[in-house]
């Protein structure tokens, strides 16, 4: 194997892998990528057996070949090279020389042949959609996943197509819930939702983000997905199980509902908390005539409160809420006012757009 | 004002036998293991002029009492009993701290707007205890607990002595220092070195003196000398733990001998678990060898529950790392309770799979008592019933 490469070309590639490869394990192999040098190019596979990252690159083949090498290693050095041209050949027993300009790295790797096979999904009907949708839906989802592994089934966001040419994603931790609808048309053909794990959605998104206007498309087929964009496929393990009955907890309409300054609610969430007991950022929120109060006490430091004028003629009523759920979903929320609903001390919270429910967040009560 | 009650039943487990035996009545009974080893558990009030007490050697109060009906504990009986006891309890307050199977504080000082006076209360809950169950019970009614517990002491049998505030001082004035909360032999010791007889004698004296005395528990012996003792009454809810414990009446070897004790145990915490309507997820198992010596081992599950087998399971893990093989005069299993935690949830947790189980087997031992169904070892060894002296209520509060 012999290619000359564009340094960045490859530092893009093993960037991708960065975040699938794993450090800690008991399989060596998977902390390295697999570089296979062919007539069209170059491709660097990463693989941590539940997810898959081939991205393929221009290059100069000189000699066809294949190699794993170590994914942190090879991103440092490509990082710190003198030339942006950058030229790997595979020597014997799997060591690869690294040259660029006056640089020479000689680097030990481990044969091809034992890194792991990618599970083949040609069979996955592939929807084109619009990456910047797919991108939105994640950012307002991925706050929510449960990071409890005794949950997995929480440990990733659903994902379920509508009968509208909508899809719906769904994640909760049990505590709270997050859920965004938006137009994503064609035919998955899921006879119900899926659910995408934390890690491959967090890849998802990162490879999305790289640039969200490419033309991408996204399938499902037997127990994975399957994610392609111009010179890179993803295929990643879905989580079996049947996700709760979500719809159940969403409140239809609360009966107290205020609408609120998101910037302001959330500045004042975050001062208050400062006070909360033993990190647990439980706070007050209160409604009372015309103004939403919050307050947060703790036992070794004192008290703290914030007013927020706004419209409300209801009765008087006080819930405890970790501020930080609350603070997840404003973070993500684009319009400048927020509904806020509530019920009584035992009833979740909804958070939505004025009007719009496509982005509704549930968040349940702390006993304060 | 504080209203505090303290009942508590006499010779509990002795009435119990004479009401299901009618021909026991008026007699001397001993309720008591065996005739070398064991001790008594409880002595009926025509035995007591002999001399008999309950934890007394039973080779010793058969000596001083030869003529006595000795009787083998029942405590599945007494067990039941007990709870008919709380559940008459439970009209009158929430606020009951059980003590044992048959004496517990209650907080009266919400109720008397409802029920009348605590003395009252107290008559009426003895005559429920009295009509109802065919048992005799006495009450204390103070302001603060200890003062509760040394007047329905001193009421015994049958009677009920109320203290009021204005009175309390010169109520304990005249009784001897070791009646105080807290004071043992060795306090009672210092005290009386000091010339300190009566309660009376140290509420004469001033604070700073006590204090120069007694250290830390100079205040201490002061206010409760005036009678002044804060500490609530906690409800058995609160508890930190639930356990079960049972004193073998011959030393056991070997995880064979051990396990059908400790299943049991294991199942009874879980029945009182699920009674109550709490989990835990600290599993602690006691050990306590024939040379008296104690080791306790615990151990976290994942998850918190209620279910006699999984508290068994790993209580045998537990003393198959601590037994060594030693013989045990005692095993003891625990459940530390958990504490609800603040942030609600939003699906409501799937019973496990043991609970429709579980819910069936509790309505079995509710309607039949707890012997009517259990385990294949445990029905074989019999450690259910009568082979050990157990203690059902080991309930840690705590500590203020």
């Amino acid at each position: 194997m012999e290619f000359r490469i564009a340094a960045d070309e490859l530092k893009k590639a093993l960037y991708r892998a960065q975040g699938i490869v794993e450090r800690k394990t008991t399989m060596p192999i998977l902390a390295n990528v697999l570089v296979t040098a062919n007539k069209g190019g170059v491709t660097v596979t990463a693989f941590d057996l539940d997810i898959g990252v081939v991205s393929e690159h221009p290059a100069e083949v000189t000699k066809p070949g294949a190699v794993t090498l170590s994914a942190k290693y090879v991103f440092d050095i490509v990082q710190n090279l003198p030339d942006a041209q950058v030229t790997l050949k595979k020597l014997a027993n799997n060591y690869v020389d690294i040259s660029s300009g006056s640089a020479h790295f000689k680097i030990v790797g481990m044969a091809a042949e034992e890194y792991p096979k990618l599970p083949k999904e040609e069979s996955a009907p592939l929807v084109q959609i619009s990456g910047n949708i797919l991108l939105e839906m994640i950012k307002k989802t991925q706050f929510a996943i449960s990071s409890d592994e005794t949950r997995y089934i929480l440990n990733g966001v659903f994902f379920e197509p509508q009968a509208n040419g909508k899809v719906r994603m769904v994640s909760t931790d049990g505590h709270r819930l997050s859920l965004i609808e938006r137009e994503l048309p064609g035919d998955f053909k899921l006879k119900s939702g899926v659910i995408i794990p934390r890690k491959g959605l967090m890849e998802l998104k990162r490879l999305l983000d790289e640039a969200p206007d490419a033309e991408c498309h996204l399938g499902f087929a037997e127990n994975s997905a399957l994610f392609k964009k111009p010179g890179l496929t993803m295929v990643m393990r879905l989580i079996d199980g049947q996700f709760p009955e979500y719809q159940r907890v969403i409140p239809k309409e609360g009966e107290k509902v205020v609408l609120v300054p998101k910037t302001r609610l959330l500045e004042s969430l975050k001062r208050i908390a400062l006070l909360s007991a033993d990190k647990s950022n439980a706070v007050r929120i209160g409604l009372a005539q015309n103004k939403l109060i919050i307050t947060a006490s703790n036992p070794d430091l004192g008290e703290a409160k914030d007013e927020l004028e706004l419209a409300y003629r209801g009765s008087d009523i006080t819930v405890g809420f970790n501020a930080r759920y609350l603070m997840d979903v404003l973070g993500v929320t684009d319009t400048d006012e927020v509904s806020f609903e509530l019920g009584d001390e035992h009833s979740p919270g909804v958070l939505h757009g004025p009007g719009d429910r496509s982005f509704t967040a549930v968040v349940m009560p702390m006993r304060v | 004002m504080r209203a505090i009650i303290h009942v508590d039943m006499d010779a509990f487990y002795a009435s119990v036998e004479q009401r299901d035996n009618p021909s026991l009545r008026g007699k001397p009974v001993i309720v008591g293991g065996h005739a070398q080893r064991g001790v008594v558990v409880a002595a009926s009030y025509e035995v007591r002029p002999f001399g008999v007490r309950s934890a007394m050697p039973m080779a010793r109060a058969m000596k001083q009492a030869p003529h006595a009906i000795v009787v083998k504990p029942r405590f599945p009986a007494y067990a039941e009993a007990s709870e008919a006891v709380f559940n008459i309890f439970e009209r009158y307050t929430p606020l009951i701290e059980p003590l044992s199977l048959d004496e517990a504080f209650l907080d009266v000082t919400a109720s008397v707007g409802l029920f009348g006076s605590p003395a009252e209360i107290a008559r009426r809950i003895r005559k429920e205890i009295a009509t109802e169950l065919g048992l005799p019970a006495s009450a204390g009614i103070a302001n603060a607990k200890f003062v509760a517990k040394i007047a329905s002491d001193l009421a015994k049998p049958n009677g009920q002595r109320e203290v009021r505030s204005e009175e309390t001082v010169a109520f304990l004035a005249g009784l001897p220092v070791s009646r105080l909360w807290g004071v043992g032999p060795k306090t009672e010791e210092a005290l009386k070195h000091e010339g300190l007889e009566t309660i009376g004698d140290v509420a004469l004296k001033d604070s700073a003196w006590l204090d120069s005395r007694f250290g830390s528990s100079g205040r201490h012996l002061w206010e409760l000398s005036h009678g002044i003792d804060a500490r609530d009454v906690v409800p058995d809810r609160a508890a930190r733990s639930v356990g079960a414990e049972d004193t073998f009446d011959e030393d056991l070897t070997g995880q064979e001998a051990l396990r059908p004790h400790v299943h049991a145990q294991a199942l009874r915490v879980a029945r009182r678990l699920r009674r109550a309507g709490l989990k835990g997820r600290v599993i602690q198992l006691k050990l306590k060898f024939s040379d008296f010596t104690v080791v306790t081992r615990r151990t976290t599950l994942r998850e918190a529950t209620d279910d006699g087998q999984t508290l068994y399971r790993t209580a045998l893990d537990l003393l198959e790392r601590a037994h060594e093989g030693r013989a045990l005069r005692l095993t003891g299993v625990s459940v530390l309770l958990d504490e609800e935690p603040p942030q609600l949830g939003l699906f409501p947790a799937a019973p496990p799979r043991s609970a429709k189980l579980n819910a069936v087997l509790d309505r079995i031992a509710d309607r039949f008592g707890t012997k009517a169904i259990t385990t294949a070892d445990i029905a074989g060894a019999d450690a259910s019933d009568d082979g050990a002296h157990r203690s059902e209520r080991p309930v840690d509060k705590p500590r203020r």
